[in-house]
């Protein structure tokens, strides 16, 4: 069954294109990696999905509802969530709060917390790895600690589809392990996944297809193997002399 | 992996520090209960400490929108509509203060929802300076409308705070000073158990989540614009309330007086000493700062006792972002 599909997606900021006539689709229980070098309009692409952005033109359907002119709010209690490139905590408050946050009203309201949102809130800490950090305050976490909670508290609002933005950027080979790891739990909770991975490091491993974009457009779509192949991704990856080589 | 820095983490609980927060509590509002058998003597001292109150109500109810990472430059309009409001409906209606206090808070609210139309699309700096512009369009009406308010020159005789009948039993508060400052004593513990309420219900937990990242609040579902309508609406009623309060009390009031500069800054500069972060703290910064100025720097320095607050307010500032109250509490 199709989760979500992107028709014809259109986004220009003044007069800059930053996607252009985007289809895709996503089954469910998929996992897609979003590949492509700086500034190919992938994290624009996740700020369309979610709400943040309006597109130019085009649709976005989410288990067959049109998403297109929806709010934020509204599309997560749909059941799509997100992580943020540069993970956006509530500083403030505990880790264990800010997953609350997210189990709370990721469904809409309910004005009080009952004791089986705690239970939830650190089942799902556990799952990340950071219940004995569950106290302190999201803002004194480190890096990767942060990423972790943004996961855990996007898991707490449900999502049938999660948004991960590049969640393992920056990470050294055994987090990146880990993270591999992580993503496979998460599948195995029901959850579909697109994730925003520049450098590869995660979605090579874990994806069941990739799609590539450069300068806004689509430019491959499919296996890892094959779109890594693919001779458009490889320019826009390591430019044209490398093509040339190539070639010869 | 997972490496435990060994970094003095501070330890938050869930509930906004609760064990400081009871036996202040308790401790304060003793004090504040005995305090009139205390200075009988003195009907001084008790007055100051009925402003204080009503000072550390409008603080409070300043720190229903400041919860929400907002700051506004301008509650004074609130604060001035609901003086006016309850003045004008008791004076020229004759209705008992009992109903014009709480119609004046509704009036507010509705001026409240005006701004929040408005302003509320705004953030940070831009949202405090729209608020502190929009004081004007209330204090402007209310000066000009000499038909309906007497203009500059203000209401006088305003009838004082209302009597409380029950059978044959009842109690003037408006006659004695210990009778007013028990009625507004009792107005700031409903108001504070109303904010501690909404501070730890699912209500609070969103309005601290879309101050401390907003963009994150509305990705995990949070409706950021009623919510921060929401607080910007229960915050107008309280200080309409405050301001009906306040014209029942002194009987006496102005434009330049209920809508000055001295309205809009003071719960501003109470809850951000105290803590805006924090239930308790703007009340415990009103309850400290005002007699401190009252009783120490007015006699020392009649024209420019009010440096204090600016002065508090920069140290403040510098040395403890979060208000000595949330200081005290993580200390």
């Amino acid at each position: 069954m199709i989760l979500l599909q992107l028709k014809s997606l259109n986004k220009t900021f003044n007069n800059f294109c930053a996607l252009s006539d985007i289809d895709f689709s996503l089954s469910e229980g998929e996992i897609v990696g979003l590949v492509g070098p700086n500034g190919a309009g992938k994290t624009t692409l996740f700020n369309l999905i979610c709400g943040r952005y309006r597109p130019s033109s085009g649709n976005i359907l989410f288990k067959g509802i049109d998403i297109t002119n929806l709010k934020p709010h509204e599309i997560c209690r749909l059941g799509i969530s997100r992580t943020f490139q540069s993970s956006r905590p509530f500083p403030r408050m505990s880790a264990m709060q800010n997953v609350l946050v997210g189990h709370i009203f990721g469904k809409g309201f309910s004005l009080h917390a009952c004791p089986e949102d705690r239970q939830m809130a650190k089942e799902l800490l556990e799952i990340v790895g950071i219940a004995h950090k569950a106290d302190t305050p999201a803002g004194q976490l480190t890096l990767s600690e942060q990423r972790r909670l943004d996961l855990a508290r996007a898991l707490a609002t449900r999502p049938k589809l999660l948004l991960l933005d590049e969640v393992a950027a920056g990470f050294s080979p055994v987090l990146v392990k880990q993270a591999i790891q992580l993503v496979n739990r998460v599948r195995e909770r029901g959850v579909s996944l697109l994730i925003i991975d520049h450098f590869l490091n995660l979605s090579l491993k874990v994806s069941d297809r990739l799609l590539a974009l450069d300068h806004g457009e689509k430019i491959a779509e499919g296996p890892p193997h094959m779109v890594m192949r693919n001779r458009d991704v490889l320019q826009a990856y390591l430019g044209l002399r490398h093509q040339d080589e190539e070639d010869d | 992996m997972i490496q435990s820095t060994s970094k003095k983490t501070v330890q938050y609980d869930d509930k906004w520090g609760i064990t400081t927060d009871k036996t202040s509590l308790f401790l304060g509002l003793l004090a504040l209960i005995t305090l009139p058998l205390l200075v009988q003597t003195n009907d001084y001292i008790l007055q100051v400490f009925t402003h204080a109150l009503l000072l550390a109500s409008l603080a409070l109810a300043w720190n229903f929108l400041g919860i929400s990472g907002s700051i506004s430059l301008g509650h004074a309009a609130f604060f001035g509509v609901g003086a006016y409001g309850s003045a004008l409906l008791s004076l020229e209606q004759g209705l008992s203060p009992w109903l014009t206090i709480p119609m004046a808070g509704l009036f507010a609210t509705g001026l409240g929802l005006m701004v929040g139309l408005i302003c509320l699309r705004l953030r940070g700096a831009y949202f405090a300076l729209a608020t502190l512009a929009f004081v004007e369009i209330p204090r402007v009406i209310t000066d000009n409308w000499d038909a309906l308010t007497r203009g500059s020159l203000g209401l006088v005789g305003i009838s004082g705070l209302p009597t409380l009948r029950m059978g044959a039993w009842h109690v003037d508060f408006g006659s004695s000073i210990t009778a007013s400052y028990y009625l507004v004593f009792a107005y700031f513990v409903i108001l504070l158990g109303l904010v501690t309420f909404v501070f730890r219900s699912n209500m609070g937990l969103a309005l601290q989540a879309i101050r401390e990242e907003e963009i994150a609040a509305e990705a995990v579902g949070i409706h950021v614009n009623r919510y921060r309508l929401l607080s910007l609406l229960m915050s107008a009623f309280f200080t309409g309330v405050s301001g009906a309060c306040y014209a029942h009390l002194v009987r006496y009031i102005e434009p330049g007086l209920v809508y000055g500069l001295h309205f809009s800054a003071v719960p501003m500069i109470f809850a951000i000493c105290g803590g805006r972060f924090t239930i308790l703290g703007p009340a415990v910064a009103a309850l400290v700062l005002y007699p401190v100025d009252q009783f120490i720097f007015h006699p020392l320095l009649p024209a420019g006792h009010e440096f204090l607050y600016g002065a508090v307010l920069i140290l403040t500032m510098l040395f403890m972002p979060n208000g000595f109250w949330g200081r005290l509490r993580n200390a």
